[in-house]
């Protein structure tokens, strides 16, 4: 499991993390949201080595980092990085030696994860002969190619079409279920919401919200209820329950309803049946883009 | 199957990457070519000693340009001669430079000014056969002339003789700076433009996630430097062998020695300037602001090698001789001295253990400067930051 504990890290007199604390188990896929500039890349980046932090720790099956434990971890930064003039197949097979795989086994980790990202005609280019695409899958093969037990990627969807962004999220989900414990940092909410089971949240290098998306959905947020039937002039005979939304195109036919925490919705759904016959009647789930807009405004 | 250590893998793949380059291979050829060039020309240009060609006419003429041809033979300047039926032809051939000079009975003619390799050959030989012709005159048998004037040469007594060794040994050293400083020029420059090429692609990170700065700052060091003593290796073995076979130059004994030299410079000079070519290297993010960085660098192997054509020439003087200790300066400065027999093992020993401490004391330096700096992408960080930002990791 990776454990992060109470990181912080300044520059000069700004503050990039304040006591950022999450973790992830292996076999999770952990999304990492937060504005621009909130310290996610900082966050990774200590994780990694790369940088060092003012304070805290990060762990890794319970025992601090070193160096070997490190070289069991893949790493994807914001900002791409391959050697323009190297060929593909050298340039991965370098990588995977770098992190400690013999040099035969190297070898074929290279030609397998070429061939699995759709790169194996390529082995023999140099990186710089490819398209900005190409280059990417090559991107994502240096950080997969020793198979690492912690993959952290910055931004990994970020530049990809549509059939990247599946073949990427495909290769994620498989090597969690292989066990990989797997970070990554997003913009994409949709795209975090549909991969990942837990989330954490950082604004101005503060975690404000970790978990499973599910929980996160409900904790702090009314309950909502989509009603369909009646105009909505009805809502206002039910106690603690408010008109926050009338959906455009349900031709005043259609209503959103915040409920007070406790409020019974049964009789909400009385109270319209009341007024008219109902439609459709069904609980309305925050999305994480609304989780994480409530989160980064209660700032 | 174990896993081969980091600094290994880097060193061989900056060995073989650099290799491949098609820059690196036109720049390896070129110099090779420049080097046989240096060695071939000027021997084709002098063509093996001067010649001249001398009109003649008549008898009294014609002994002299024999006297002045005979004289010529010994000091390895070749005379021809040319009979023309007067002077007016003669003339002509001086104004179409068919001939250097036209001797008649009583004068020389030339076009502007009479050769300075030809003067000191022509006045004797006509004062001689003048002489010659005044005592037969007088009746004096030209036998007993002959022998009275065939008196052997002064013989030549040196309290130290020069010997052709050792002047081979300074040719060799010569040419041996002059490789020696293109070589540290070159490969500090490509290690330089090999840590900025890590940072403009950002690759950097990706790397430092795997091993440590210090792993990939050795591993490149080591992989260059090798390239760059093989290059030497294969300028001498090239080079050497045309030299030798065109006989612009004989191997001198302790040729052996004075090529040692060159290598084992090459070597603390390398591991001198590359660090610390990487180190000011690392304070850059693109290769376009990468001159500037180096360029004070640039200037000291340059200065360098001004004082070891110094000490080429005069390999005794006080600023050789200090120069000599003095690190980084000693690299093209003490090749010279051992190679003219300046210096014995003690003082050679002594020069080297200096230049080996500072070769640590600065591989220190460059190396923190390298770990403080490299990460840092935008601005050119400042010495003050890259230096104190290590003291943590």
């Amino acid at each position: 499991m990776l454990e992060i504990r109470g990181l912080t890290k300044s520059y000069g007199s700004r503050v990039a993390l304040d006591g950022v604390t999450y973790s992830v188990r292996p076999g999770e896929m952990f999304g990492f949201v937060g504005p621009n500039g909130a310290g996610k890349t900082t966050t990774m980046r200590i994780v990694l080595g790369v940088l060092a932090a003012d304070a805290g720790s990060v762990h890794w099956a319970g025992r601090p980092l070193d160096a070997a434990t490190r070289a069991r971890f893949g790493y994807m930064p914001e900002e791409r990085g391959l050697y323009p003039k190297m060929r593909v197949g050298d340039q991965l097979s370098y990588l995977a030696a770098l992190h400690g795989l013999p040099a035969a086994t190297a070898r074929a980790a290279a030609l397998r994860w070429a061939t699995e990202l759709g790169l194996a005609e390529r082995l023999g280019e140099p990186v710089e002969k490819l398209s900005l695409g190409n280059q990417q899958r090559v991107q994502l093969a240096a950080a997969l190619v020793h198979d690492p037990d912690l993959l952290v990627l910055d931004e990994p969807f970020s530049g990809l079409d549509p059939v990247g962004v599946d073949v990427l999220a495909g290769v994620l989900a498989r090597r969690v279920s292989e066990g990989a414990a797997v970070v990554f940092s997003s913009h994409q909410l949709e795209l975090v919401e549909r991969l990942c089971e837990v989330v954490g949240i950082i604004v101005a290098g503060k975690m404000v919200a970790t978990g499973p998306v599910e929980e996160l959905r409900h904790r702090g947020t009314r309950p909502r209820w989509r009603v369909d039937g009646p105009p909505p002039g009805w809502v206002r005979t039910v106690a603690g329950a408010r008109v926050i939304d009338v959906p455009a195109g349900a031709g005043n036919r259609g209503v959103v309803v915040e409920l007070d925490q406790g409020a019974d919705p049964t009789q909400l759904l009385d109270a319209a049946r009341a007024a008219g016959p109902v439609t459709h009647f069904a609980a309305v789930e925050p999305s994480l883009a609304e989780v994480f807009r409530d989160a980064v405004s209660a700032r | 199957m174990s896993r081969t250590s980091p600094v290994l893998l880097v060193a061989r793949r900056e060995f073989v990457e650099r290799l491949r380059d098609r820059t690196f291979q036109v720049s390896t050829a070129v110099t090779l070519v420049i080097l046989l060039g240096v060695i071939i020309i000027p021997h084709l240009l002098s063509g093996g000693g001067t010649s001249y060609t001398l009109g003649v006419v008549g008898d009294r003429a014609r002994s002299v340009a024999a006297a002045v041809s005979a004289a010529g033979s010994a000091t390895d300047i070749t005379i021809k001669t040319q009979a023309f039926p007067d002077q007016a032809a003669a003339e002509t051939a001086v104004r179409k430079k068919d001939v250097t000079a036209a001797l008649t009975d009583r004068e020389v003619i030339v076009r502007e000014d009479l050769p300075g390799g030809l003067a000191p050959l022509l006045q004797p030989a006509a004062q001689r056969v003048a002489a010659l012709d005044r005592l037969r005159e007088q009746g004096i048998d030209p036998a007993r002339v002959a022998a009275a004037l065939a008196s052997p040469p002064l013989p030549v007594r040196a309290l130290q003789p020069r010997s052709a060794s050792a002047d081979a040994n300074k040719t060799l050293a010569f040419f041996g700076i002059i490789v020696l400083y293109g070589q540290l020029a070159t490969y500090g420059f490509w290690v330089a433009s090999g840590v900025v090429e890590e940072k403009a692609s950002r690759i950097i990170e990706v790397l430092l996630a795997a091993i440590r700065p210090r792993q990939l700052l050795t591993g490149k060091l080591l992989g260059i430097g090798l390239l760059g003593l093989g290059v030497l290796v294969l300028q001498a073995i090239v080079a050497l062998p045309v030299a030798v076979a065109i006989g612009a130059f004989d191997l001198p004994t302790g040729w052996v020695g004075t090529l040692s030299q060159v290598l084992l410079w090459f070597l603390l000079g390398y591991a001198f300037y590359a660090t610390i070519f990487a180190g000011a290297a690392a304070t850059v993010s693109r290769q376009e602001e990468l001159q500037n960085a180096i360029t004070p660098l640039t200037l000291l192997i340059f200065v360098s090698l001004i004082l070891g054509f110094g000490a080429a020439n005069n390999p005794g003087s006080t600023l050789a001789t200090v120069a000599s200790y003095v690190p980084p300066l000693s690299v093209l400065v003490m090749p010279s001295r051992w190679a003219a027999g300046e210096v014995g093992v003690g003082q050679l020993a002594l020069s080297v253990g200096l230049m080996l401490v500072a070769v640590l004391a600065i591989a220190a330096l460059a190396v923190r400067l390298y770990e403080g700096a490299v990460l840092r992408v935008g601005a050119k960080v400042r010495l003050r930051d890259a230096w104190r930002s290590t003291a943590r990791r």
